[in-house]
């Protein structure tokens, strides 16, 4: 990085804290620490909730993978925009009714102390490891291609922030993030002007998407019927079945993404407390829904835009030379190994392929090349192309294989690499600084948000309920910013833990969500809308379920079952539903006395619209 | 009359949650239906 960029990231990172530090400067109780004096605003809500979703690795590696896969990640966020109406309707009254400062102390008034503590528990240690894992993420990237220091990246990564969660609470969290969103959307459509200008004279959007569609890019409705690709017209698998069955282990299709999307969504928004902390912060229950139902309006164009921009690089790199391999570090590695030889031939026959394809590119007609009707390329041209492009395939084949070698330990999957990559080659000075600002930033909002909801069930669903003895205010709040430095430290740590492991633990990250969720929005759905389920029922039904779940994790990962980790979630919620009404018949039919308190009951006088 | 329980049920800017169940549902069918043309368009 050069000197400008530099200053630009340490001017917005240094500027984030300060800001950050004085919106939080007078929080001196629990009410201002974990809910921000519910004076929150509903924008400010809806740009917190985007920003505690939205991690690093968001950013990172939704381009490179419409890059590599194409655009259906998008369909992961169909099930987001309805689950916010259900959440709006049944979840957020409640909470805000009963005034709790965690979704699991509504557990306990519904059920009993076992089933809250069990439910935090399983957010703590799921949400504990996967913010770790968020942090490990990012900063292997970033120490990766820009040669940073691990350490250093990883406690710049998530310990900076600390500095003013630790001090300010919800409040530098809600304030900061408001700033972030602006930053990182500004960054990234600053980067996205960028391709586009850089892209040759008389191409245009229009012309990306062909590029893009040519070679599989705009791939953005699957149905998962007869392999991926499906479109409606039943022509490459649709919901005819004439060309196979639907295939459960395909992660993104139309429809996982509305059934799974749904209920990951549903369970996200409304039992993970990291989410729950946000719109609890709003001055009223209208600026929490509010806050929540545009969420669900914004969020499948913003993450169609994310795609897009890595459907442009793309395109940027039909004209441009392509890298072997996005990840300069992984070959710097396999230049030490016994492939060195090897490697020197294939990286000098690849970039032979590249100077080809590109002078046969050159001379097609005026730079809109190869991708529409009217270009003018000859066959022999179009099909040399195709030749080299087979070639180039298997080159790529070969290097992952290499990286795949026991002997090499490497890491094959340049995925998340490829956005940065070309951010630190092409674009121009200062703006590379702002990039990587918004990495960054996006880092800081997501595990901000988080370290302050698990400071606030550690406190609220653990101190206070089992340590003995009173606490003042002024201790509460003292013990709230101790707890929120420790868990700080604790990702710092899982995250310095992760980095022996390997890439596959970057995966982990989203399928360890699915997990757990499934579950514990079991619980709340049942608290909600099974009356008659009392709290041993529901409790034993979660360990039970809990326990499937993890099981058949295990069993597909084996290939022993074939399902993706989106159906997990459905499984889990189904699974406490049907069995907790089982062994509630089974255990006895006694009404649990509690779920007709009126407080809890609320809803029942609900309009039918 | 129970003013606070008329808030918890009034649903933001339209009033009434059937509107804005018929509003994400008539979004996402847009949204669908908009990227099965650009799927199929630039396939």
């Amino acid at each position: 990085m050069s000197r400008p960029d530099w200053i630009v990231l340490a001017l917005t990172l240094s500027g984030i804290i300060a800001y950050g530090l004085y919106k939080g400067r007078a929080t001196k109780d629990l009410d201002g620490y974990f809910l921000s004096n519910r004076t929150v605003p509903w924008y400010m809500v809806l740009l917190g909730i985007m920003g505690t979703q939205a991690s690093a690795v968001t950013f990172l590696s939704a381009p490179g993978q419409a890059y590599t896969d194409g655009m259906r990640f998008v369909q992961y966020y169909f099930g987001l925009p309805l689950a916010m109406v259900v959440v709006c309707i049944s979840f957020v009254p409640i909470f805000h009714r009963l005034k709790v400062y965690t979704a699991y102390e509504f557990l306990e008034r519904r059920f009993d102390l076992k089933t809250r503590t069990l439910t935090s528990f399983l957010f703590l240690v799921q949400r504990g490891m996967s913010t770790g894992i968020s942090i490990a993420a990012p900063s292997i990237i970033l120490s990766s291609l820009l040669g940073w220091n691990l350490l250093w990246t990883t406690i710049f990564m998530g310990g900076l922030l600390i500095v003013y969660t630790v001090s300010g609470g919800a409040k530098a969290v809600a304030y900061t993030q408001q700033l972030q969103m602006i930053i990182i959307f500004s960054g990234l459509a600053i980067a996205g002007y960028v391709v586009v200008h850089k892209l040759p004279p008389g191409v245009g959007l229009s012309d990306i998407l062909h590029i893009g569609g040519k070679a599989g890019k705009m791939n953005i409705i699957t149905t998962g019927f007869g392999g991926n690709g499906g479109g409606f017209d039943g022509k490459h698998g649709g919901f005819d079945g004439k060309h196979g069955g639907f295939d459960w282990n395909d992660r993104y299709n139309l429809l996982s993404g509305i059934i799974g999307g749904f209920f990951l969504a549903l369970s996200y928004f409304g039992t993970d407390q990291s989410q729950v902390g946000r719109y609890l912060t709003a001055r009223s229950l209208r600026e929490s829904r509010l806050g929540l139902l545009l969420n669900g309006l914004v969020k499948v164009p913003m993450q169609f835009g994310i795609l897009l921009l890595g459907v442009m690089v793309f395109a940027f790199y039909h004209f441009n030379r392509e890298p072997v391999f996005f990840n300069r570090s992984q070959l710097e590695l396999l230049a030490h190994t016994k492939y060195k030889d090897s490697l020197a031939a294939v990286t000098s026959k690849y970039e032979a392929l590249e100077k080809e394809r590109l002078s046969l590119l050159a001379v097609g007609a005026d730079s809109r090349l190869a991708v529409r009707e009217d270009s003018k390329l000859t066959i022999q041209a179009d099909v040399r192309l195709t030749e080299i492009g087979r070639e180039k395939t298997d080159i790529r084949a070969t290097i992952r294989r290499w990286l795949d070698d026991r002997t090499v330990g490497g890491d094959s999957n340049d995925t998340n690499y490829i956005f940065l990559r070309f951010v630190t080659d092409y674009l121009p000075s200062g703006l590379v600084g702002l990039l990587i600002a918004v990495i960054f930033l996006a880092a800081w909002g997501s595990i901000a948000a988080t370290l302050n909801s698990l400071a606030s069930c550690t406190i609220v669903d653990f101190h206070r309920r089992f340590a003995p003895g009173g606490l003042t205010v002024e201790k509460e709040y003292r013990l709230s910013q101790l707890y929120t430095l420790f868990w700080g430290i604790f990702c710092v740590a899982v995250a310095q833990l992760t980095y022996g492991l390997g890439n596959s633990l970057i995966e982990a990250v989203n399928v360890l969500g699915s997990l757990f969720y499934g579950v514990i929005l079991g619980v709340f759905l049942v608290a909600f809308y099974r009356k008659r389920v009392g709290g041993h029922a529901v409790f034993i039904s979660a360990v039970v379920t809990e326990t499937g779940v993890i099981v058949l994790n295990m069993l597909s990962r084996k290939g022993i079952v074939s399902l993706s980790f989106l159906w997990f979630n459905v499984v889990g919620a189904v699974g406490v539903v049907v069995l907790s009404e089982v062994l509630q018949t089974v255990i006895g039919s006694k009404v649990d006395s509690r779920a007709g308190d009126p407080a809890i009951e609320g809803r029942s006088a609900q309009r039918s619209d | 009359m129970d003013t606070g329980n008329n808030d918890r049920e009034r649903a933001p800017l339209f009033g009434k949650w059937g509107y804005w169940y018929a509003l994400v549902i008539g979004f996402l069918l847009c949204c669908i239906l908009v990227f099965d043309f650009l799927t199929k368009h630039f396939s």
